[in-house]
């Protein structure tokens, strides 16, 4: 029995004694018999020793991503952290509390979600920030919900380029309330979206809104999205930006995005396999009485004295139950905590600089993949930050993949739907140089990249 | 035992070191200039050791299982096993990305088949998947594999009805309207479900019945073979809310009483952490009915190989990137591998003495609305404390005050003045009479330190209408409107 369960010598013997009653088994007459059930059959516990090496013996299954040279990214990454923000993370004054109900014993933990919020209305240059979501796509499914609750229509537009993961995400989300969602082609050239369809969509009518993604799908920065508020009107504009990006790249809320939504995780806590994330969100001030999640705002005590709280609560479902903006109970906020921490010790500066050695990164890997015969480095004639995406000529990306990973890269990953049935897509690869790649690992995705690609070609 | 919160004057972050307007980002070759930021981002430049303080001593003024009892209600604010800390923060755990081949994270793809293995076992139901964020997330999600089920059956038209009873959680209502159905409430009879209200109220319009066994009042649903019969038999689907697991481990499961599709949070039954309100972790659960519509990618072990699956034609598809919060599907791992069958049937077990003997103790005090057979909580009603101009509000605050957190409040609305109480199974005696203590002195306090509570934090009654009506949300919200009577403080030096 683990110790976690307290067993002092005679503590359940006079639990039960005040109970009056002799076994805990009297406590649950109150469920039927017909509903009762034997062994469970999960196997025995184990010793906190046993424990430790069972789940090491498991873990060592796994080859973590500073054994390779590491290209992956998409809304994911593998950044080097501060110690310092893990230090506070693992604080368990903060992770061991729970939503601040009681604000006035919680004020920590609600200041930083306070200066959160402040952080990505920086970033944004919109005026409210929630105090986060579960991860990107979910904030983006929420997004379009939003724009439904402040704009009348039937019809949302997204970038064909968006990734599968996402658009699924975005489609669940959508329907629900049966909304329909119309992708906007890209021009094949330049991925860049195609304007005159936004303008087609937009003058048939019935638009409720539209989704841009900065980096786009293919990771490349389309400076389209800044002109589509001049076609939208008064139809919302959803921004799905990286934060990181944001560091050196125009804030959406200045060329007109009504929301800003993103993916916060590569501030501050590790990929661990895709979860836990940060999904952020900001809009305009005139409709933050539509906008989903927690959301904390100031105020002060009786004497005076500045205090925070959670606010504007009659939007959400344990006031509003079926009439609520969202059903989030569950915020991200220790994650939020970890996103704001590493913004304030790495500094604006610091994220600066991290973005252009980043995009330094990319562009020398673009220059040594772009001689070699067989494949497009970079598929589209667009600018780029931190990642891009390359087709290949033969092959599939599946393939090419797996040969780079056995000489040590990981070269980065496919783009196409996996699910069996989905339309047939060209063979890409969105490809992101990690903080620890340097010159010695671009030439290795070269040298294995080439010897890929070459013994494709031979099978073929 | 006096208590007293750290009172740091701690400025906030922006005022340690105000960022100058104006300044020019750096230069970024090949950004278009319609693209490229005109003003470099306004934060503070701080040094390490400012930042680690500044946090360390907000750090302070926050309450946390590793610091007080947690007696929110069917919120199940159990210890975090801090061997969960250890191993999730393992480079073998946490340096891995989603997108790395399937090769190279056959140990990750384990640990979530494995969990998935007992999560079914414990649920009773078969097909399980870790994707959604959390217990609400898992709930909208089960309601759109209600939805496609009906769909393939041609019943969505006419299935346009969720029904749930008086009692449900506040998402069970806000996640089937984000699915697209509306909602029916059944009315509660001596606080569980009441069977006529529930006959007359299925249709062939019923969608589902989303229920929480035990319910929000803490009493065991005993009907439950009886509801599921009158759901099933009206062509509805049975859905179970998870967020009270806590009290049945081993007792009983949702496949025995007859759900369909259930959602668990592994950040209550399993013990993981909070984190201040999130991260949380939800899973699904379902039967043979509605298992193929379950979120992909699943994961599946072919001879000693782990993959995902996403051949799965009936699938709603993905609710969330990637698989799920994996970070806490190990934690949860570690808590199910520690406990075994015996420990979780021990977990339901002392979570339900736990919380007959508080109620019984705190009964004393306050009245108990409904039977005193409980299940992992219970409730009191502060209607009483009305006559002495003290509302439950008041008595929550004075609590905290004692250097224990206050009980779920408010909830469920068909009490009045309700508290809703629940102390896990890592709560000892000692400290659950400890508990008992501090509520006696709380509640038997004059109306003028009850009203004046609390005085032992890091701030006073915070007036929470103001913050509604104007609402300063961030920190050019602060600069744009600062409030006369707010001394926010330094405890540093003007320079």
């Amino acid at each position: 029995m683990p110790r976690w369960i307290p067993n002092e010598p005679g503590e359940e013997a006079a639990l039960l004694e005040a109970l009056g009653i002799s076994s805990v088994e009297q406590l649950f007459t109150d469920v039927p018999k017909k509903a009762r059930i034997g062994r469970l059959g999960v196997g025995p516990g184990h010793e906190e020793r046993e424990v430790v090496r069972a789940v090491d013996q498991i873990l060592e299954r796994n080859k973590p991503l500073s054994r390779f040279a590491n290209f992956l990214g998409g809304r994911i990454s593998s950044r080097y952290s501060p110690a310092a923000v893990d230090a506070i993370v693992s604080r368990s004054e903060f992770y061991t509390s729970y939503t601040p109900y009681q604000p006035e014993a919680s004020q920590g933990m609600l200041r930083v979600l306070f200066e959160f919020q402040s952080l990505w209305v920086e970033l944004t240059g919109l005026d409210v920030a929630n105090a986060s979501l579960y991860d990107g796509a979910t904030a983006t499914g929420e997004a379009v919900l939003f724009c439904r609750r402040i704009h009348e229509g039937r019809r949302f537009l997204i970038p064909a380029s968006l990734p599968w993961e996402e658009k699924s995400v975005l489609l669940n989300y959508a329907s629900g309330p049966q909304l329909e969602v119309q992708e906007v082609p890209y021009d094949d050239r330049t991925g860049r979206l195609d304007l005159e369809a936004v303008r087609k969509a937009v003058a048939s009518g019935d638009v409720f809104g539209m989704l841009a993604d900065v980096p786009n799908g293919f990771g490349h920065i389309d400076e389209g999205v800044a002109e589509l508020k001049g076609i939208l009107g008064t139809i919302p504009l959803v921004v799905s930006a990286d934060p990181l990006s944001l560091s050196v790249l125009e804030a959406p809320g200045r060329y007109g995005a009504d929301v800003v939504v993103g993916e916060g995780q590569g501030f501050g806590v590790s990929p661990s396999f895709g979860g836990p994330l940060l999904g952020l969100f900001a809009c305009r001030e005139e409709n933050v009485r539509a906008a989903p999640g927690r959301i904390v705002g100031a105020s002060h005590d009786l004497d005076g004295r500045r205090a925070y709280a959670l606010t504007l609560q009659t939007r959400e479902q344990h006031i509003r139950r079926s009439r609520a903006t969202s059903n989030i109970c569950t915020n991200q906020s220790l994650i939020a905590l970890a996103f704001v921490v590493y913004a304030t010790t790495v500094g604006p500066r610091g994220l600066a600089d991290l973005q252009r050695s980043l995009a330094e990164k990319a562009r020398t890997l673009a220059s040594a993949l772009g001689g070699i015969d067989g494949l497009q480095a970079p598929r589209f004639d667009a600018p780029y930050l931190g990642e891009f995406t390359v087709e290949l000529g033969r092959g599939t990306a599946a393939e090419f993949l797996d040969r780079l990973r056995r000489r040590k890269v990981l070269g980065g990953h496919a783009l196409a739907d996996p699910r069996p049935g989905s339309p047939p897509a060209p063979e890409r690869l969105l490809v992101a140089p990690s903080d620890a790649i340097g010159a010695k690992e671009i030439e290795k995705y070269a040298r294995a990249a080439r010897a890929a690609i070459e013994a494709v070609g031979r099978s073929a | 035992m006096t208590f007293r919160q750290a009172r740091w004057d701690e400025p906030d972050v922006w005022d340690l070191a105000p960022p100058p307007a104006g300044e020019a980002p750096p230069e970024v070759p090949g950004i278009p200039d319609r693209m490229r930021r005109k003003e470099a981002v306004r934060w503070p430049e701080l040094g390490e050791l400012e930042v680690v303080r500044h946090y360390t001593r907000l750090s302070q003024m926050n309450f946390g299982i590793d610091t007080v009892p947690y007696a929110l209600g069917s919120c199940t604010m159990k210890y975090n096993p801090k061997v969960s800390e250890l191993l999730a923060r393992r480079p073998g755990a946490a340096d891995l990305h989603p997108y790395q081949p399937e090769a190279t994270a056959q140990g990750a793809l384990e640990v979530i088949w494995r969990l998935e293995k007992i999560l079914a076992r414990v649920t009773g139901l078969s097909e399980v998947s870790l994707q959604p964020g959390a217990g609400a997330h898992g709930e909208w999600a089960a309601l759109l594999m209600v939805r496609a089920y009906f769909r393939d059956r041609g019943e969505l038209d006419q299935r346009t009805e969720v029904l749930l009873p008086d009692t449900a959680h506040g998402t069970n209502p806000a996640s089937a309207m984000m699915a697209g159905f509306s909602t029916r409430e059944i009315p509660s009879k001596e606080g569980c479900v009441d069977l006529a209200a529930l006959r007359g109220a299925v249709s062939d319009k019923t969608a589902c019945f989303m229920l929480t066994n035990p319910n929000t009042a803490g009493l065991f649903e005993s009907d439950i073979l009886e509801i599921a019969e009158i759901v099933h038999g009206a062509g509805g689907t049975l859905y179970y809310d998870g967020a009270n697991l806590n009290a049945i481990l081993g007792v009983t499961h949702p496949g025995r009483m007859g759900f369909d599709v259930a959602h668990l949070n592994l950040h209550k039954t399993f013990a993981t952490p909070h984190g201040g309100g999130g991260p949380g972790a939800g899973v699904l659960a379902a039967g043979e009915k509605l298992g193929p519509y379950l979120p992909v990618p699943r994961v599946v072990k072919s001879g000693r190989k782990f993959r995902f699956d996403y051949d799965r034609p009936k699938s709603i598809g993905k609710i969330k990137t990637a698989y799920g919060n994996f970070g806490l599907d190990l934690r949860a791992f570690v808590f199910a591998l520690t406990h075994g069958e015996e420990g979780l049937n021990h977990v339901s077990r002392r979570a339900v003495l736990n919380s007959n003997y508080l109620g019984l103790k705190m009964g004393k005090y306050l009245p108990r609305p409904f039977r005193t057979l409980v299940k992992h909580e219970f409730l009191l009603s502060g209607v009483p404390l009305k006559a002495k101009g003290v509302r439950t509000l008041d008595l929550a605050k004075r609590l905290l005050d004692e250097g224990v957190h206050a009980p779920t409040v408010y909830f469920p609305s068909l009490v009045e003045e309700a508290l809703m109480i629940e102390l896990p199974e890592t709560e000892s005696k000692r400290e659950l009479d400890g508990y008992i203590a501090a509520f006696e002195r709380a509640v038997t306090d004059s109306p003028e330190n009850l009203h004046a509570a609390p005085r032992n934090l890091a701030v006073g009654r915070i007036d929470e209408v103001l913050a509604a009506r104007e609402p300063r949300l961030s920190w050019k919200d602060l600069r744009a409107h600062p409030a006369k009577v707010e001394t926010p403080g330094s405890v540093r030096p003007a320079p």
